[in-house]
């Protein structure tokens, strides 16, 4: 029961043929129920984009488990003091409102953290802070929620399982393009703070796939509004489910990121992110409340 | 694959993102002669280069005006589905109603990429011309740097000798200065040309900067 993830990368064909690094970079951690996740796609224009990448998502994940620790200390010390804290009349629309918020203020310190990282390495280095620009997505998820931000393109789908089959699976986050295809905000961007993206979606979800852009084309349907295309996520979400340890069992993966049928459709840089909860049989139906979620979620971030 | 393995997964069928480029080129009797001949076989080496790179030969959409008088001789098309016109020298050279004429081409073509929901890149107009305007070029030069301003596109402007430069100074971009060709090497610049879609159209940069260029050796900036 819990967790299970698996998370790979393939340099693009592009980038293979002027012999550069993969600027793709991604990372994650479980601990107990709680997953955390971040990817990072290095700017193609930024020299160091590969280090800037790295730096990116190892800061978030850093900054995310200190959090969690921290919480989780005082969860021990002080079990019952977070309920006292919230008045009793709020309604169920404005929970999640101020869960938002909460969940907001975490991502702007994890991106003030992060910006912090690489201002220091781009003056230890010598480089420019735009030499390290990548964008960023990252993830907290248990079985009953998931909190997200994202900075730049790329995508963060969930299983949805109580919709309909057509539609069971959900974007969380719009990729960030300008008027121009080729154009996104980056981490190190000036307005990074202001376009990160920030969501808070309570719901039992068990499928989580992220990827960088190097995918975004063939995932989802770009023309009606950012639409995952199920048969797309269908074979991954079915793959990671039936696979007990999928780190160790990557052959399916590694050989679809790496097939000349990808490659055609896609030259960049590639990294796909899935995991997956296994729920006990016996445990209760998929269909927990929506305040039992917003219970769970408030002790994890207030 | 191994039995029991999922199959792959299957792709969503998105249209190719769109890097369109305006060829805006002079023909007039000026450029009769080796000129119109030499631009000629510039404008094929451009078909022939962007034809040998797999992704611009998806995405690059280009389309030829001509002046004067302005005529489109190429609409809007991708490399596979377009020719390089063979251009005629003629008559005179109006420069503003020519920029004009490709400002209203590229913000149609924008509307139809969107109504379409067809991504595209920012858009290039390539002027080139060997004369000097001879109709009011004040209203083009306003909007070409609005625009440019506006990161609406980017405008490159390139004389051929006898080019009027000071004019073409006052309508390109203050951060783009018009080049003068050397000689009659039209090629090696549609070969540039051709480089620097084929690096646009596989690119991916912050809003606030622009993509490096190969370096410009058929041309130089006169101060």
């Amino acid at each position: 029961m819990g967790w299970k993830a698996i998370l790979r990368s393939s340099i693009g064909t592009s980038h293979q043929q002027r012999e550069m690094l993969c600027q793709d970079y991604g990372n994650y951690e479980i601990f107990d129920q709680v997953l955390v996740a971040a990817i990072a796609d290095g700017a193609g224009s930024a020299k160091y984009a590969d280090i800037g990448a790295k730096l990116a998502a190892d800061t978030a994940i850093l900054h995310l488990r200190k959090l969690y620790l921290r919480w989780f200390k005082r969860q021990k010390h002080q079990k019952h003091r977070f309920p006292e804290n919230l008045h009793l009349d709020i309604s169920e629309h404005n929970l999640e409102e101020i869960l938002g918020a909460k969940v907001r203020k975490i991502f702007q310190k994890t991106l003030k953290k992060i910006i912090i990282s690489l201002e220091k390495y781009a003056v230890e280095a010598g480089y420019s802070l735009n030499d390290l620009a990548s964008t960023l997505l990252v993830f907290v998820a248990t079985e009953q929620w998931i909190a997200a931000m994202q900075i730049g393109d790329g995508f963060i789908v969930i299983g949805v399982p109580e919709k309909s089959p057509e539609k069971n699976y959900q974007i969380l986050f719009q990729p960030d393009k300008g008027e121009f295809v080729n154009e996104t905000t980056f981490v190190t961007s000036e307005n990074a703070l202001n376009q990160m993206q920030v969501c808070f979606f309570s719901g039992s979800q068990s499928f989580i796939c992220a990827a960088t852009d190097g995918l975004e084309r063939v995932a989802i349907i770009t023309r009606a509004n950012w639409i995952p295309y199920p048969p797309f996520f269908q074979p991954l979400e079915k793959y990671i489910q039936e696979t007990n340890n999928p780190e160790e069992e990557d052959t399916y993966i590694l050989a679809f990121l790496n097939s000349e049928r990808l490659n055609a459709k896609t030259d960049d840089d590639k990294t796909l992110f899935l995991c997956f909860f296994d729920r006990p049989s016996e445990a209760k139906s998929t269909e927990s409340s929506f305040l039992d979620c917003l219970k769970l979620a408030k002790q994890k971030f207030l | 694959m191994p039995v029991g393995q999922p199959e792959f997964p299957e792709f969503a069928d998105n249209p190719e993102p769109r890097c369109p480029v305006v060829l805006l080129l002079d023909a007039s009797g000026s450029m009769s002669g080796e000129p119109i001949n030499e631009l000629n076989q510039g404008i094929n080496a451009f078909w022939q280069s962007v034809k040998q790179d797999a992704l611009a030969t998806l995405r690059v959409e280009v389309a030829v005006v001509k002046f004067g008088p302005v005529r489109l001789v190429q609409d809007f098309g991708t490399i596979v589905q377009t020719k390089p016109p063979k251009l005629e020298a003629e008559s005179d050279t109006p420069l503003g109603a020519a920029i004009e004429y490709a400002l209203d081409l590229l913000e149609t073509r924008k509307e139809s990429y969107k109504a379409s929901s067809i991504q595209y890149y920012r858009p290039w107009i390539f002027l080139v011309t060997d004369g000097a305007p001879t109709d009011d070029w004040q209203n083009a030069a306003t909007r070409v740097r609005q625009a440019e301003t506006d990161r609406k596109h980017l405008f490159f402007a390139v004389g051929v000798e006898g080019a009027d430069m000071d004019t073409l100074k006052q309508i390109a971009p203050s951060q783009r200065p018009p080049l003068m060709l050397k000689g009659l090497d039209f090629k090696s610049m549609f070969e540039w040309l051709s480089a620097s879609m084929k690096r646009v159209s596989a690119s991916r940069v912050g809003t606030e900067e622009q993509i490096s260029l190969p370096p410009v050796g058929w041309g130089e900036i006169q101060t």
